[in-house]
């Protein structure tokens, strides 16, 4: 499942999508003073979310924030749902940006060979092949594709991971045709004959491992900057009373401040 | 509704409303909120949709004030179903939205993209402290009330 036709986005063509996308990537239409200013240099940060749906009766679903800059990007995903154990072992579940078609999750009836479940061949005219595999470690390419060893597991997790995207990928997410799918099913959940099929991509692997359990396409985030947690809006013993009095006039620099930081100082807050 | 930054919120069911201040983001990305001074009005997170456009708008107000006195969204808890916030705007337009739930939140467990995610109608998220820790005289919550444009 590498490369094939449907991969095939023309590179003539990724400069001109890039460039004609940058304002809807800035996505600030509240006037703010980068709009109309953005350009389509590596600088330029972007932000792009999916909710993920169950497929194949999986009952798995999540949410996705990918945020960068240029081809440096943040992936934060939360899955619930998902397969449990496999071979008394969490159930791995392999997950990837798919580019280069519809940018939709592919309908129950997609399914073609009538076992009941849309299996990834059959999802592809949909979603499209694998741009990047958003492993725990090591190779993020497609050739990870399959690489279960280097998925997430279990039924509930989070994934936080800096990667680079290729060019294709953050022009897909920009184009709308950028799509997160999760794999790995509970094959009692599947029908009798899916669930006892082998997968059409690794004979190795059985079919229940490889299916599409959640699907999601990404949209760019209309907050032009994504806070990080809460906020402390309680002054309680007076601790954080001073030091954040900053009038209207401060958020202007704030904003020019979001590009710039964005990146890598991401941790989750622990103060109050 | 077109983009126009907002300049006073009214929640007349719990008798809360202010000016609205224009605040961003810290250098560590978690929202600048208001002084704590007390009559310290609430403020708008510049880097969300102006409220009235479609997406989460966020508004944030303390809970209380540097005298100890109840803040300009002390009250937030007990907004209910369907009572009206109303924005007042740039261009003398009012954003009129309706409550439709409110959570609490733990600040290390909060869920960044069911308050701040991508929304299809134009939505406001007004947000202010819970869960006072008497021991630590911190607020280890959050109070999120979500209220979506009314037609």
């Amino acid at each position: 499942m590498r490369k094939s036709q449907l991969l095939a986005v023309p590179t003539l063509a990724l400069g001109a999508m890039l460039m004609t996308a940058a304002p809807a990537m800035a996505h600030s239409s509240h006037g703010g003073e980068t709009d109309g200013a953005a350009t389509s240099d590596s600088s330029q940060s972007w932000s792009f979310q999916a909710d993920l749906d169950p497929m194949n009766n999986s009952g798995t679903v999540g949410d996705v924030l990918i945020e960068g800059q240029g081809n440096q990007a943040t992936v934060y995903m939360t899955v619930d749902g998902a397969a449990e154990t496999f071979m008394d072992g969490p159930f791995p579940h392999a997950q990837h940006i798919h580019f280069g078609s519809q940018g939709i999750c592919p309908p129950a009836d997609a399914d073609q060979n009538g076992d009941g479940a849309v299996n990834v061949e059959e999802g592809a005219p949909f979603y499209g092949g694998i741009g990047s595999s958003l492993t725990i470690e090591g190779d993020t390419s497609a050739d990870s594709a399959l690489a279960v060893e280097r998925f997430p597991g279990g039924s509930s997790y989070t994934y936080e991971r800096n990667l680079e995207l290729p060019d294709d990928v953050v022009a897909s997410m920009v184009d709308g045709t950028g799509v997160v799918v999760v794999h790995g099913v509970d094959p009692t959940v599947l029908s009798e004959e899916a669930a006892n099929a082998q997968s059409e991509l690794d004979d190795s692997l059985p079919l229940a491992a490889t299916l599409p359990a959640a699907c999601g396409t990404l949209t760019g985030s209309q907050m032009d900057g994504m806070p990080e947690g809460g906020a402390d809006t309680g002054i309680g013993g007076g601790s954080e009373g001073s030091g954040m009095a900053m009038a209207a006039g401060g958020g202007a620099l704030a904003l020019g401040a979001i590009g710039a930081g964005a990146y890598f100082m991401r941790q989750r807050p622990s103060e109050s | 509704m077109e983009a126009s930054e907002p300049v006073s919120f009214s929640a007349p069911a719990i008798d809360a409303g202010s000016d609205l201040l224009h605040l961003g983001l810290r250098e560590n990305d978690t929202l600048e909120v208001p002084p704590g001074a007390p009559g310290s009005p609430a403020s708008w997170y510049t880097g969300s949709p102006t409220p009235g456009e479609v997406g989460p708008a966020v508004l944030l107000g303390h809970v209380d004030d540097s005298a100890g006195q109840p803040g300009v969204f002390a009250a937030l808890p007990q907004l209910a179903e369907g009572d009206e916030i109303t924005v007042e705007r740039e261009d003398g337009s009012t954003a009129v939205f309706s409550v439709t739930k409110a959570e609490q939140y733990g600040k290390n467990d909060f869920p960044t993209l069911e308050v701040y995610g991508n929304t299809d109608a134009a939505e406001l998220r007004l947000i202010t402290c819970d869960g006072y820790n008497q021991e630590t005289g911190e607020y280890e919550d959050n109070y999120v009330v979500y209220a979506t444009l009314a037609e």
